[in-house]
This record gives C-alpha cells, structure tokens and sequence, in this order.
C-alpha cells in the first residue's frame, strides 16, 4: 500500500462510482417491480409474484406487438445488412465517385432528429398507403439503422488486405468468387454484428413507431409507450426485464463476434 | 476518318474494360454503381425525398410564402418553446460532459474486473430501451418515488414534492439516457493516447495533474467534441422523454410538433417546425463536420 | 494443365509494346516495352514509384494500361481479367488467406479451375513438398513464420503449373538471413520449373543475384535493360551507375574527342582514356562526368601520374575492406575501397592522400553529375 494517500485519486473514484451509481440506480430499482404484487410500482417490491409476465405473456395485444416487432426487426437486421454491405463493399473497394453523397446520406439519420424522419415518413407513408404496415416499420428502420452497420462493415473492410482478394483472383477467382471465398467470410462476424446492432436499433426505436402506427398495429416499443404515459402498470417492468435479459445476451453475442472477427482479420492482415 | 485513326482501337476497348470490368484492385464503375444502387435508392426514396417534401410543405401550404417560419420566430410562446429546447439541449450536454469525462478517464485506467464492471455499468443503459429507462425515471419521481421518500426521510420536505412532469426530470432523464452517447466517444479518444505520451510528460518534469493538463486534455478533445455534439444534436429533437416526463406547459419543440400534427392538424406549421429543426441541426453538423467521428460513436473502436 | 503434366513445364515469353500508365496528369509508365524470353528470369528494379509495380500489374491484369499491349505465349491479354490470364503471383505481404488451411491456401487456384477434391490435395501437398513444407498442409497460415508463409504463397502460385510466374517484392516483409535463404529457393525453382519469371524488387543487390537480366527503371521509364554484369560494368546512364552499387562522380570538361579523349577534371589532373571509356559523345568543351567504382580507385604515391590530392576525411574500417572517403579541391567527395588495411593505417581525417584510378576504370557521361 501507498502510505501517502492520495486524495486526489481518492476523490475521482469517489466521484466515478457516483456516476456510476446515477447510471444504474435506475435500471437497478425499475426491474424488482417486474416481481411486486400490488398493481400500482412501489419501491421496495411487495411480495413476490410472477403475475406480471403471465399478464404480458397473456394479453394478446401485447404479444401482437411484440411479435410484430419482432419481426419488423429480423427484416430491418437482414436488408440493413445486405444493402449496407454492397453498398460499404462498393464505397471501400470501388471508384469513390460518390463518396461525398455518400457520406452525407450516412450522416443524416444520425444528425437529423428521429422526430423530422418520423414526421417526414408520416406524411410520406400515408400517401403511399404503407401507414401501420410492417413494410412501413421495415423502411423507416433500415434508414435509421443503416449508417451503423455501414461503419461497422467499413472499419471490418478496412482491416481485410485487399490484396487478398487480388491474390485470389490471381488465383483465377472471378472478382465476386473472390469476395464469396475470402472477404465475406473474413468480414461475416461484422456483418452479423451490424445486423443485430440494426436489430436492436429497430425493436427499441419509439419515434417513429410513435408516429406510423395505426391503431391496431402497435410496434412494442409504442406499447410501452402508451402503457407508460397512461397508467405505469408493473407489466412495464416485466417487459423491462425480458428486453434487459435479451440485451446481454445480445451483448455477449456481439462481444464475441467482434472478438472472433478482429482476431481472424489481425491474421489477415499480418498475413 | 483522322478523329478515328488519332484514337487507337487498345484504347477504346480500354476504355470500356476500365468501364465494364474490374481491374483487380478496384471494382469496375459499372459494378460499384449496382452495388450502390439499392442503397441509394432506400436513402433517396426513404429518407430524402420525405423531409425535402416536408419542408417543401412549410414554405408552399397554405400559400408559398414564409408566414410558417414568420409564425414559428415571431410568436412568443413559439420562441419561447425554441429557447427552452436549446437551453435544454445545452444544459443536458453540460450535465453529460461533466459526468461522463471522468467516467471514460476511468475506463481507460482500470484493468481486469474494474474496467469489466465499469464497461458493463456503462453499456447496459446503452443496450436497455430508452422506453424502460424513462419509465424508471417515472417510477423514482412519482408523487411516493424513492427520491421523494429520500427527500422526506432526510427532512428535506415534509411532504412529497412534484418532481415528474416538470423540466428538471426532462433534463436528468435526458442526461441518462443521453450519458453513453458522451463516454463512448471520449473513451475511444482517450483510449487511443499512447500511455508514453503522459510518462514524456513525466520525465520532463510535469506533475501529474499538470501532465493531464496540458497533454491528456488537449488529445482528448477531439473525443469530447464529438460526444457533446452528438448529445447535443440528440437532445434539441428528443421527444420520448419530454414527452412522458415533461410537462405539457413546458414543451420542447419535438412535443410541440407532435401536438401540432396529432392534435391541431397544422400541418405546414408542423412542418415549418421541423425545418427549423432540421435546418439548425445541419448547419450545426457542417460546421463541426470536420471535427466529428460520427463513425466513432459506438465506441471508438477502430 | 493437365494433372499429368510434365514437371518442368515450359515458360511462356511476354511480349510488353509501348505500354503507358497515366492516373490524371501523372504517368506511371512511359513507352515501357520490353520482350522478356520463355523461362528468362527478368527483375525490374528502380525506386518507389518508378513504375515497375504498375507494369507488374499491368502484366497480372490488375491494372489496364492507358496505351501499349501485353502477349503472353504470343497471345493478346491487355484487357484479360486477372483470373483469366493463368499467371502465378506472390505478393509483398503473403497474402495467405487466414481463414484457410495451408493445404486449402494452395489448393485454392485448382478449386477454381474446378479440379475434384481429392485430386487438387495431392496436387497441393505435392506443391508444398516443392517448397520443403510437406506436412504443414494442415497448419492455419497464423500458426508459420513469415518465411514459410511466403513459401506457400509461392506453393499456391505455382501449383497448377502456370507458364509466369509474377513477383511483387515477395522478400521484402523477410529479415535478411531468410531473404538470402529465399532468394535461393526461389532461384532454385525457376530453374526447376522452367517457368518464366518477371520479379519486381528495389533492391538492387537482390535483382543482379537472381535474374537473368535486369530492367533498371524511373519515371516510368526504361533507363537500362540487361544481365547484371552489363549493368554494374558498363551503366548506360548517369542514374543507372548511381542506382546501381556505389559509384564515384567526378565532373569536368571534355578536353579531346577522339581515339584516346582526354578531360580535364575539376578534381585537378588531366586524364587520358581509352575510347571505350566514352559511353555518351561530347565534343570538346562540354561539361562531362567521369564514374569510376570505389574498389578501383587506390592510394597512390605523391606526384603520381593522374593522382587526384584529396584531403582525407574519413577512414572507416569494413571487415574485408577500409572505405577512406576524401574530398578534392574543388569540392567533390571520392570514396575508395581499400584492401590493403596496412596502407591507411597512418591515415587520419584530415592528412593529404592521392588517390589514382587505372583509365580502363573509367567511364564518362555528357552533363552534369546529379547531386
């Protein structure tokens, strides 16, 4: 130990935990509830019951929405992916001509509010009769999501030699054997974990749900919503505890694509 | 016949291979322009074109003048809801900043479980949906919350105080929910200052928090930009939070849209609205277009 | 291509006519033709960025020249895509695909020649056994040092008998111990193998140890083409003697053309040469440079006939030899090397010493000595 303390050091832990404590004291009290018995959410929890998840396991509007942004969000996660892709592979391993506009369009879903894209696909939506559908949701969403599963595919591109593919033409592979044999299993780990990022970003997205949905087709985040701002039921934490199970275990997925991608890419490069 | 002749065929059968075919290192232009294209089309039809109608709506309806913009700047209780949203936006990105830079310096020093446990700390929230995180906000600031008991417990109060539907729980609210957004650029940027930098400082005679001040600070600042802009932009159009935890006579200007098309049906008013939004957002992200990573915001990994 | 085929299979010769490379305004490549023989070995050797990169590509076909065309085996492949032109390439860096088996790496050119499965492992393991890798087909590329990567790579461009073979500075990533070690492998099997070998390298030691001949580029140009002994005895050019080992230039003015020229230096002497010492044609008057190696210049005595007075400024002992590097009047530095270590030893930076170069050591050069 060091016999001189240092209070410095002590104060910025002290701080940090505190921060720390702010960040997580919410998301530490709001899941008990899911377990308390009264239907009103009291800290600490009452009781123990499991009521509540069988209320939101039982409650067909409830599972409408859920399933539907379930699939709203496989869709979104799979064509983000595909488009997304092509189009990185392109910009990194193309002409650049358009890299300008590019970057541009990538840009705006992340600086634009959600509010103008929500406002703005409302009007659009409606006139094209697309309000409320899950092609609707499915749009809107792989706009909002692109621009992450781009960078994450540019920065995996950015890792993968691009010789490798020129020695695989060499090789006598055409140019899309080449990426089929070498690049997209190299990069692939990326591609997924941008997809499920896109995933994420789609099942968790409350603007734009907020404004598209019609009356029936609910998204699940415009359920909590409405659930939220009408009457705080303990279904609320229930949801909050399956999304939060479901997140780490998305975590960790990810966690380890990454890990696995940026160790067979590091071969690559040093290779 | 001499216009032929001066071109040699090599070079127009060149010209259409450079076109048409990929020469190894790089995709043909043909090839880059299919891969391209459903992308361009989704952001084109999806994205663009929606918000140029918008704001095509705001100047043309009900007659092509500017009355919309006039009416969004000169009425008072308009202005009023533009000035609160900054003040917000400014307020919540000075809250983030100052709990989220010794955060992200942590990170950067802790090794083994401490840095697991912080990095977990910090992503969960990043993870969870925003829509719980409100809630629970909902939860601890209700009439008999926790931090109403809290306050009752220490004497603070003798009776519960009305914290929801107020600005302050927009503003903490916004300031977790926006937190992650604000560590993971300036983690990626401290993160990336080579440990020899702060030991130069050292044996030349810095002491340590001098060495942070005049070499860690400096290279992070990039990081810090990034995360303030990104919170900031984020919270001039947040709607989820003012909307479930503000109040309805304290709009920010992402409610007052909503209220405008859900409940008013002003549509050009609406849309005027968010081309003032739009407008200040991108001119904003010009200008800081150079400074920013935007790629760099899920966490500055490179 | 055949599985059968014999072992040496016969090189293919490349023809390569006026070929240009222009990105924008800036040329790569200029008037580059060369025709390079069935099983030559030829290196093309010149700076970064003297083109000799971009002519390997445009050889590969993975970059399309702006003019000129490229025969292989007598047929037209300017335009062919890389993968239709059944050419063997190794890179700078090995390129090994890392998601791959060694024997999967190798075997890669026969999969996409669709040979059966069994039949392209033997092929492979065959291939690896060429490159003294036999056994290692089961390795992940991650798990070999950079030489045997490198020896794959050069397993997997020769495993379906390609008639060129193309070589991108393939030693370059190596220490100097293994590049010597490869250096002979790769020697070793272009005389196995017969094939033809075009090899890109900046390092001119490198390029007169292997090749058969040598192509010295810059600017995208041509300086010189010829067998390594041609190219260090008698430098067609100025850049070509300073590009190549290390070269003494000493200016001065023409002062007689004829059977025996003569110049005068601005070192001080007078020198009488043979006319082969003439590469370029001056006519009396014009400013010329004298090149003489190091290793031919040696001390002489005080007064000596065409002894050049230099003022010494360093001596520095090389194993084998003394390099005594010495400035003349006017300014110009002259080097030699030096066998005899007893000779110098009383040397010490700033005595006098006279230096003398035998007149068959010289060659002269219209112009100015480059800096």
């Amino acid at each position: 130990m060091n016999p001189r303390l240092d209070y410095g050091r002590l104060f910025l832990n002290a701080y940090v935990y505190a921060v720390l404590a702010f960040v997580l004291v919410p998301i530490a009290i709001i899941l008990p509830m899911a377990f308390s018995e009264p239907s009103y959410l009291t800290f600490p929890p009452q009781g123990f019951t499991l009521d509540w998840f069988s209320t939101y396991f039982g409650d067909s509007r409830w599972m409408a929405a859920t399933w539907l942004s379930l699939r709203v969000a496989t869709l979104t996660a799979i064509l983000t992916a595909v488009i997304g892709t092509m189009a990185t592979y392109a910009m990194v391993r193309g002409r650049r001509g358009f890299g300008s506009v590019f970057q541009v369009l990538l840009m705006g879903p992340i600086v634009i509010p959600h509010i103008a894209i929500a406002v703005s696909l409302y009007m659009f939506l409606s006139a094209m009769g697309l309000l409320g559908t899950m092609f609707g949701y499915v749009l809107a969403h792989t706009v909002l999501a692109m621009p992450f599963v781009v960078f994450t595919v540019a920065a995996a591109l950015s890792r993968v030699d691009a010789d490798l593919e020129a020695a695989a033409m060499s090789c006598g592979a055409s140019r899309f054997t080449a990426f089929h044999q070498v690049t997209l299993p190299l990069i692939l780990p990326n591609v997924a974990s941008g997809g499920l990022f896109a995933f994420i970003i789609s099942f968790d997205e409350p603007v734009v749900s907020f404004f598209l949905a019609g009356i029936r087709d609910k998204t699940l985040p415009r359920m909590m919503f409405d659930d939220i701002e009408q009457n705080l039921t303990p279904v609320i934490p229930a949801v909050a505890v399956i999304l939060t199970l479901a997140s780490v275990a998305i975590i960790f997925g990810t966690a380890l694509l990454r890990h696995r991608a940026q160790r067979m890419q590091a071969i690559g490069r040093e290779a | 016949m001499s216009i032929f002749a001066a071109t040699p065929p090599a070079t127009a059968s060149g010209a259409l291979a450079r076109l048409m075919r990929s020469d190894g290192r790089r995709i043909s232009s043909l090839g880059s322009l299919l891969l391209m294209a459903p992308f361009f089309l989704l952001m084109g039809f999806v994205f663009v074109w929606p918000i140029v109608n918008l704001l095509a709506i705001s100047v043309l309806e009900p007659q092509p003048t500017f009355d919309n913009y006039g009416r969004v700047l000169s009425n008072p209780v308009y202005a009023l809801v533009l000035m609160r949203t900054l003040w917000i936006a400014v307020l919540v990105t000075g809250l983030t900043l100052l709990f989220s830079y010794p955060v992200a310096y942590a990170m950067t020093r802790a090794k083994g479980p401490t840095l697991v446990l912080i990095t977990a700390c910090v992503l969960l929230p990043f993870w969870s949906s925003v829509l719980v995180r409100t809630a629970a906000w909902a939860v601890l600031l209700q009439r008999n919350g926790l931090v109403n008991q809290g306050l009752q417990w220490f004497g603070l109060t003798s009776e519960p105080v009305r914290l929801l539907y107020t600005q302050g729980a927009v503003v903490v609210a916004m300031t977790h929910v926006l937190m992650p957004f604000m560590i993971l650029p300036i983690y990626g940027a401290l993160r990336n200052i080579s440990p020899d930098y702060m030991r130069a400082a050292a044996v030349l005679g810095a002491s340590r928090s001098r060495a942070f001040r005049e070499v860690m600070l400096p290279l992070s600042l990039p990081g810090v930009l990034s995360g303030s802009i990104l919170v900031f932009l984020t919270a001039l159009g947040f709607f989820v939070t003012p909307a479930l935890l503000g109040s309805p006579q304290e709009m920010m200007i992402a409610t007052l849209v909503s209220q405008q098309i859900r409940e008013t049906l002003d549509w050009p008013f609406a849309a005027a609205l968010v081309g003032v939004l739009t407008l200040f957002v991108s001119l904003i992200a010009v200008i800081f277009s150079k400074a920013v990573r935007f790629d760099r915001l899920m966490g500055g990994r490179e | 291509m055949k599985a059968d085929a014999p072992r040496v299979a016969s090189g293919a010769n490349i023809t390569i006519d006026g070929l240009a490379k222009r990105f924008g305004q800036v040329t790569a490549v200029d008037h580059f033709s060369v025709d390079i023989a069935a099983g030559e070995f030829l290196a093309l050797l010149g700076p970064s960025g003297s083109g000799k990169t971009t002519v390997l590509m445009s050889i590969a076909g993975f970059e399309f020249p702006t003019e000129g065309s490229i025969r292989i085996g007598g047929e037209d492949v300017t335009y062919t895509p890389a993968n239709r032109r059944n050419l063997g390439m190794v890179f700078q860096k090995y390129t090994l695909f890392p998601h791959l088996s060694v024997l999967d790496n190798v075997a890669f050119p026969l999969k996409m020649r669709g040979v059966s499965k069994p039949e392209r492992h033997k092929r492979a393991e065959a291939a690896l056994a060429t490159v003294r890798l036999a056994g290692y087909g089961s390795r992940m590329p991650n798990q070999l040092s950079g030489g045997q990567q490198q020896r794959v790579a050069l397993a997997r461009a020769i495993v379906y008998h390609p008639r060129v073979l193309l070589m991108d500075e393939p030693l370059s990533a190596l220490d100097k111990n293994l590049r010597e070690e490869m250096q002979l492998e790769i020697k070793r099997l272009h005389s196995e193998l017969g094939i033809t070998v075009v090899f890109v390298t900046h390092d001119q030691a490198e390029a007169l140890t292997m090749a058969n001949r040598v192509a010295v580029l810059k600017d995208g140009r041509i300086q010189q083409i010829g067998p390594a002994p041609e190219l260090y005895e008698r430098p067609a050019n100025l850049f070509t003697a300073g590009f190549i080992g290390e070269m003494n230039f000493l200016p001065g003015r023409l002062a007689a053309a004829g059977k025996t020229p003569s110049i005068k230096l601005d070192a001080g002497p007078e020198w009488r040469l043979p006319a082969a010492a003439l590469i370029d044609t001056p006519s009396p008057g014009q400013s010329v440079v004298a090149t003489v190696r190091p290793e031919r210049v040696s001390l002489g005595s005080e007064g000596a006939a065409g002894a050049i007075p230099v003022r010494v400024q360093d001596v520095v002992y090389a194993g084998a030899a003394v390099l005594l590097i010495g400035v003349a009047d006017c300014g110009t530095e002259l080097r030699a090397r030096l066998s005899g270590v007893s000779e110098v030893a009383d040397l010490r930076p700033g005595d006098m010493a006279h230096l003398v170069v035998p007149p068959e050591a010289v060659l002269l050069y219209a112009g100015a000595a480059a800096a």
